[in-house]
């Protein structure tokens, strides 16, 4: 069992530990549901360290990313990450979904799954010594701490810890070695995983600490990944071992990873087979009726009129919409926005709604 | 005077009256299942609610199906649902009977389970029918025992 390197720090902070892909991490700071509204309304703090984080160096470096992920690498730059983007296999199914930061040609960091962090070392790293590419593969997974802040005012919190210069970031950019008051940060970005506007942190544990305590005192809501997981299914953000695979493809999960037209990646020539060919199965979300405390959850059928046309992959109670929602795979022919179907819950059926995500307006 | 004083003190005092394992608590006064629910007995009736391991394991419950008030449940039976953000659980008759009571409050505030689920988290009483079933059920030792196995 591996560790996210603060546990005993967020323990003493009254964090409920669980597990998460292999790590022990925190669940929740006992009410999830307030953690998720305080991210929708205010801020809330997240500690991610559990997301793989693969520094990828050396002079072939670009021409290695960009034979292994869906999105054109030569159209990206410096200072800014390329992503969501995905390695695909060469079905076109996803091996991950990731994002990858840009420092320069030669040097660049890949976040990606905690599940898939060792599968995805040895894929980059097979295709390096099958090709012979000049880069090189640095894994600071367990030596690093990544924290996410956000919310509708995560910059002004941002500010009050003294951070103040990363909010010239725009989204999708970041800073390298950013000299703060608790040392140095080694990146920080305008990015995260919940909808809001926020800002994701990666630097040794000791800084971070730090951070983590002057966030928490002005104010900053502490919040595990019960919350992420709500607030990530409110958008229809999809996550890796639940709503996508190596069996579904970008098409079907209507996740627009890639540079259409790209051509000589791995799985790139699958995909332009899948679009002529079209899709059989969709990725949409269910909303279910207000007030209902159950939660749609993996593997449950969606019907019409009694007919199986699709199931939920994942699902959670939104406290901001209060009611249970969820995300699944819909039959193409039934994928139609607005359609009223059922979720079957234990052998009851219970009215749910067919929508595009997101669910909330941001 | 002295040594009555001190024993009613020790009774009263937490290491007594409950068991503490990996952090999970069990108390003294309580029988027990294996699927983890408690049992008080009161005459020949029997409260029943899921253990302390049982709310932490399934975290922030968020509705709860109770049993039908007047219906006869077996052991074993399943007669309602705990459903937390985090996993569904079946909630088992721990004893034969008929179904006397049940915790209303918990349809509005199912969080009870996790805040006393000793206390006001109970969820339902029984009329024991089958008295020596109580015979089948754990001692908080060995529901004790059963938890750090786990």
């Amino acid at each position: 069992m591996l560790r996210i390197p603060l546990l005993d720090l967020h323990r003493s902070l009254g964090g409920d530990i669980g597990v998460f892909a292999g790590f022990e991490t925190v669940m929740s700071y006992g009410d999830p549901f307030a953690e998720h509204m305080a991210v929708r309304r205010d801020a809330g703090l997240f500690d991610i360290s559990h997301m793989g984080r693969i520094y990828v160096s050396g002079t072939g470096s670009m021409d290695l990313l960009d034979l292994l992920v869906a999105r054109d690498m030569r159209e990206s730059r410096d200072g800014s990450m390329v992503g969501p983007t995905a390695f695909l296999n060469e079905s076109g199914g996803f091996r991950d979904d990731v994002m990858i930061y840009r420092f320069g040609q030669d040097r660049w960091l890949v976040v990606c799954n905690a599940i898939n962090r060792d599968k995805i070392f040895g894929w980059i790293s097979k295709w390096i010594s099958d090709r012979g590419f000049n880069a090189f593969l640095r894994d600071v997974t367990l030596d690093t701490v990544m924290l996410a802040i956000q919310g509708p005012r995560a910059s002004e919190y941002i500010s009050k810890i003294g951070l103040r210069d990363a909010n010239a970031l725009k989204p999708l950019e970041f800073m390298e070695n950013l000299d703060t008051r608790f040392g140095r940060v080694d990146v920080i970005s305008r990015s995260g995983w919940t909808g809001e506007d926020g800002f994701e942190i990666v630097s040794s544990p000791s800084v971070a600490s730090e951070i983590i305590g002057a966030l928490r005192s002005s104010g900053v809501t502490l919040a595990g990944l019960i919350a992420r997981d709500s607030l990530r299914i409110e958008m229809g953000f999809v996550l890796y071992g639940e709503d996508i695979d190596e069996t579904i493809n970008p098409y079907e999960a209507r996740y627009w990873v890639f540079t259409r037209g790209k051509r000589g990646c791995v799985g790139c020539e699958a995909l332009g087979e899948i679009a002529r060919r079209g899709v059989s199965r969709v990725r949409y979300m269910v909303r279910l009726k207000k007030g209902l405390r159950i939660i749609p959850r993996r593997g449950y059928r969606i019907l019409y009129e009694g007919e199986e046309i699709g199931y939920i992959t994942s699902g959670s109670y939104s406290p901001y919409l209060e009611r249970p929602i969820g995300m699944g795979y819909i039959r193409s022919s039934h994928s139609l926005p607005g359609l009223s179907v059922d979720v079957e819950v234990r052998g009851k059926y219970y009215e749910a709604k067919i929508l595009d995500y997101p669910l909330i307006k941001r | 005077m002295k040594q009555k004083y001190l024993i009613t003190h020790l009774l009263r005092g937490e290491g007594l009256s409950e068991i503490s394992v990996k952090g999970y608590r069990v108390r003294r006064d309580l029988l027990y299942t294996e699927t983890d629910e408690w049992v008080r007995v009161e005459g020949d009736i029997a409260v029943v609610g899921i253990t302390d391991y049982a709310q932490k394991k399934l975290r922030n419950i968020i509705s709860v199906e109770l049993p039908r008030r007047g219906s006869s449940v077996s052991k074993g039976e399943s007669v309602g649902v705990v459903e937390s953000i985090k996993a569904v659980a079946d909630l088992y008759s721990p004893l034969s009977g008929e179904v006397v009571e049940v915790n209303e409050r918990l349809r509005d505030s199912p969080e009870l389970l996790n805040h006393d689920p000793y206390g006001e988290g109970w969820v339902f009483k029984l009329r024991i029918s089958r008295r020596e079933e109580l015979d089948s059920l754990l001692s908080a030792e060995r529901y004790a025992e059963k938890i750090g196995r786990e």
